[in-house]
């Protein structure tokens, strides 16, 4: 590499992550420490039913007897459970009325994200916002407005007093409390989330989101996340996320469930950008979420698209299994890692139904010391007649101390399936690059031209307002890195 | 849940058995003419196997390949002798090829069937006769016993009988070197062979192995190493042809080093028969300007399991790898692929390549493939393909309304997949046999 290639790398290091303040606000926190009691505090304090403690507590009895596993492709670090405190809830009234009843401090914080909670100020009928706040929804704006199509969202809190027969039916169908063992630390110490239900045959008039942010120390966020899209239904669903910058590592362990009856469709996008710890990798988020989907009637689809540009070790799966016939399931992602990130992500597409159909695209970018692995599985059942995958899976390297890996698991089990897999690692193209800069444009801007259209696959698939933001996340941190 | 417990605690005595029974040979019946450094050697992998015992599926490299079914029964003999009378290699004979030959009975070289001997630049004897040759000293263990898997570990500490081929310097040899391996044990048996090939510089040689099952033999366990080094710009083309019977169990490590401009090239074809079949091929391109081929077919039948696992390690700049592997199933059958190619961050311009194809055919039968990357320089060009189909109805239609019966169709068809693979073979005469032992392996209908 040249001396100006690393001048630029440098450049690229010291960027600056600017979501990276902290909110000082009074917060009721738990005590450190994980135990039945804490699981006890947590569910008392949200007022909830006998089973759900229960629900929970059988949760943690599991994650108790649970190993952490060892497969993975980075070492993982040690997690102390019991020096995290598994609740933080900014001190306001129990329940809000409108928003003069918000604290200033929290609706400060929030605009300063970008993400007015506001109503008035929002452009009508664009998004509506579910706020969580550590572990608490702070405000789920439009929620009139949704309710007069009969779509249900609300924090998960509010869902579990609400709806509770919905939340009893639908909580851990999807992934099990035993699934893993964050996924049964998550279902045990769970405090806040997002709950979505779209009824039969409604298109939900606006796209919906949940903004999530980290702000108290040392404490984890264990949000859980449930939509359910009824037959004939359609939700597009967006999640983002920050957090403040610190030295410690926070842990993130969320779990998100997905089910699509008959006909239905899910569309969920995320883009990640928790703070990513600086360029020593000091700090920075554990991003260790389950996330899966369920085509549970035929003709279903879930669509997971993600751009995951945060989080110091990026830990994610997110899964469609294809039960309903004729069922299909998709996944896009863009993983860009930097400094001295971690990711291991990729996507599980599990064919049971007939004439089931997965898509898989995605694009690693690795920049600097960072590590950035590609892991799926593919797994066709021996009753899914007649299904088929397609997956694409691309590496793109910037510097020469940093690594991609691939690791599809492809397991087949029907004769009538036809699978395809294909893979490529290469760096940026210096034809590539030399057409551009003759051009008049410099490297820089360069290097994110082409990034850009080496993620536009994916990015085509964001809601607009997303896709426009995920280009500049793009573009930001990928500033100054000229392969 | 009670029957649950009982098989678990049945699983783990007569587990222990064969494990102990291994444990109680250990310093038994090795070689008496061996050298103390290899003692020390033995030793070592034998506390490293003690350490880990027999994998199971739980294990990532072991995910889809179980072995406990076979280390878990009641009683192998661990060491046999048959006479050379009752042996008979007709089954391994590739027609029209002409080559030195070498026979192995249950492990062991056999000086009366073998015929590759006084020849000059090749040096072919028992492992146990090399120990004092320099280059034994100086590879042996050196590669395979880095890597992790159990069963190298338990080959080199309990390991009997094997065999060394050295090709000496600039040698070219004039024919290639057949290497039987038979299976003949009348005792259900568990071998440990160990290997070691030495390309000397410019040396270039082609080694072709078959495995063959002997009439009559029982139920047979084989662990076999192979260690190999390819010095500078020696050149090896090296065959796997694996034909043995239902009886025949094969845990196959190849470990291979490659010098600076050296060439190996791997074909590895499988066909119905031996019920399990483990091969791990592990290729190290230990310096610059390094070529490494891998071929493999495999066409598997009833309910046997083939499990390739490969590693392709680019150590440094400037190498070449391509591998490419198809497999075909039938009946209730299981193929496993498992590539992985390494490229250490020294690798700059590295060239790697490698395929995976899977025409799924049976019922039940099951296709587990993983195409492993992982790479650490940036001035590279790697990528991996992987398919799973099965007949193209319309290419069956389109032979069958031409007049070709289905069977002779699927024939074709077959073989034009396997075209790819075959086609490589750098000799004519194993090609147009393994052609043959995948048309006659195919299944009617």
């Amino acid at each position: 590499m040249s001396t100006k290639d690393d001048e630029l790398l440098k450049e690229l290091a010291l960027e600056e992550y600017k979501y990276g303040f902290t909110t000082d606000i009074e917060m009721d926190i738990a005590p450190k420490g994980l135990s039945e009691d804490t699981v006890r505090l947590i569910s008392a304090k949200k007022n909830e039913p006998e089973w759900l403690l229960e629900w929970r507590l059988k949760a943690l009895r599991h994650f108790q007897q649970m190993q952490m596993p060892t497969w993975q492709n980075f070492e993982h670090p040690d997690v102390d459970f019991q020096d995290i405190s598994y609740y933080a809830a900014p001190k306001t009234k129990p329940k809000l009325d409108s928003m003069d009843e918000v604290d200033p401090e929290l609706l400060s914080t929030f605009a300063k994200l970008g993400i007015p909670l506001d109503e008035q100020k929002i452009l009508a009928g664009v998004v509506a916002v579910d706020a969580v706040f550590d572990s608490v929804s702070v405000k789920t704006t439009f929620r009139e407005k949704l309710k007069e199509q009969g779509v249900i969202f609300c924090s998960f809190g509010e869902a579990v007093q609400e709806h509770p027969e919905l939340v009893k039916q639908y909580l851990g169908s999807v992934v099990p409390q035993t699934d893993n063992i964050y996924a049964a630390l998550n279902s045990a110490v769970f405090s806040d989330g997002s709950f979505v239900y779209i009824p039969k045959g409604v298109r939900c008039p606006m796209e919906l989101s949940t903004y999530f942010r980290i702000n108290a120390e040392n404490t984890g966020q264990f949000e859980r996340t449930l939509i359910i899209a009824d037959e004939e239904a359609y939700v597009s669903y967006l999640e983002g996320c920050t957090a403040p910058m610190r030295d410690e590592n926070q842990l993130h362990a969320a779990v998100v469930e997905l089910i699509a009856l008959k006909d239905a469709e899910i569309k969920y996008s995320t883009v990640q950008n928790w703070y990513p710890g600086d360029k020593d990798g000091k700090g920075g988020i554990y991003n260790f979420v389950t996330k899966r989907g369920m085509c549970k009637g035929d003709n279903s689809k879930i669509s997971w698209t993600q751009v995951e540009t945060g989080s110091a070790i990026t830990w994610k799966y997110p899964g469609v299994i294809l039960k309903g016939d004729h069922s299909v399931g998709e996944f896009y992602s863009v993983a860009l890692t930097r400094n001295k990130q971690l990711a291991d992500t990729g996507t599980k597409m599990i064919h049971l139904g007939k004439n089931t159909r997965s898509k898989i695209v995605s694009k690693g970018i690795s920049a600097g010391l960072s590590h950035n692995s590609y892991r799926g599985l593919v797994k066709i059942g021996p009753g899914a007649e007649n299904s088929r995958n397609f997956t694409q899976c691309d590496s793109l390297l910037i510097g020469d101390r940093c690594g991609a890996h691939t690791f599809p698991y492809i397991e087949s089990r029907n004769k009538t399936a036809k699978l395809e897999h294909e893979a490529t690692t290469s760096k940026i193209g210096e034809d590539q690059l030399f057409y551009l800069t003759q051009r008049g444009i410099d490297p820089e801007k360069a290097v994110g031209l082409i990034v850009n259209g080496y993620a536009k696959e994916v990015l085509n698939q964001l809601p607009m307002e997303f896709a426009v933001e995920a280009q500049k996340l793009l573009a930001i941190s990928l500033e100054g890195s000229v392969g | 849940m009670l029957d649950e417990v009982a098989t678990d605690i049945m699983i783990t005595q007569v587990s222990d058995s064969l494990y102990t029974q291994l444990i109680k040979t250990y310093g038994g019946n090795l070689p008496s003419s061996e050298p103390h450094s290899l003692d020390e050697i033995r030793k070592q992998a034998f506390e490293r196997f003690k350490s880990t015992g027999f994998p199971t599926v739980k294990q990532e490299d072991w995910k889809y390949t179980n072995v406990q079914p076979l280390v878990n029964r009641q009683h192998y003999a661990l060491d046999t002798e048959t006479l050379s009378a009752a042996i008979a290699i007709d089954k391994a004979i590739i027609p029209g090829l002409d080559a030195y030959r070498v026979v192995m009975v249950d492990g062991k070289y056999n000086a009366d069937l073998s015929t590759a001997k006084d020849i000059p630049g090749l040096s072919v004897m028992p492992i146990d006769q090399a120990f004092e040759r320099l280059c034994f000293a100086k590879y042996f263990s050196e590669y395979a016993d880095k890597t992790d898997n159990p069963f190298v570990a338990l080959n080199t500490a309990l390991f009997t009988s094997g065999l060394f081929i050295e090709v000496g310097k600039n040698c070219q040899l004039q024919k290639p070197v057949h290497v039987i391996h038979v299976a003949s044990a009348s005792k259900p048996s568990f071998t440990q062979v160990r290997n070691l090939y030495v390309m000397s510089t410019f040396a270039e040689a082609e080694i072709i192995e078959s495995f063959i099952t002997n009439e009559g033999a029982a139920h047979s366990l084989n662990n076999t190493v192979s260690e190999i080094v390819v010095r500078e710009n020696a050149k090896l083309q090296h065959y796997y042809l694996q034909v043995a019977g239902s009886q025949g169990n094969y845990l196959n490590h190849t470990e291979v080093y490659q010098e600076k401009h050296s060439l190996y090239n791997n074909y590895n074809c499988s066909f119905p028969g031996a019920a399990f079949i483990r091969n791990n091929i592990n290729v190290r391109l230990g310096d610059s300007e390094v070529e490494s081929h891998l071929y493999g077919v495999t066409l598997t039948a009833d309910n046997q399991l083939v499990d390739n696992h490969t590693i392709v390690d680019h150590r440094k700049p400037h190498c070449e790898s391509y591998e490419w592997y198809k497999n075909i199933t039938q009946d209730t059958s299981t193929a496993v692929f498992n590539g992985k190619i390494f490229v250490r961050p020294d690798a700059q311009k590295t060239n790697a390549f490698q395929q995976n194809n899977n025409m799924l055919i049976g019922e039940k039968s099951a296709v587990y493939t993983k195409p492993q990357l992982e790479i650490f320089a940036d001035d590279v060009k790697c990528s991996h393909g992987c398919t799973i189909g099965q007949f193209d109805n319309e290419a069956l239609f389109y032979l069958q309304a031409r007049g070709i019966s289905e069977a002779q169709a699927r024939v074709l068809l077959v073989h034009a997949f396997a075209f790819d693979v075959t086609s490589r073979f750098a000799n004519a005469i194993v090609r147009e046999y393994v052609e043959h032992l995948v048309e006659q392996g195919l299944k009617a209908g």
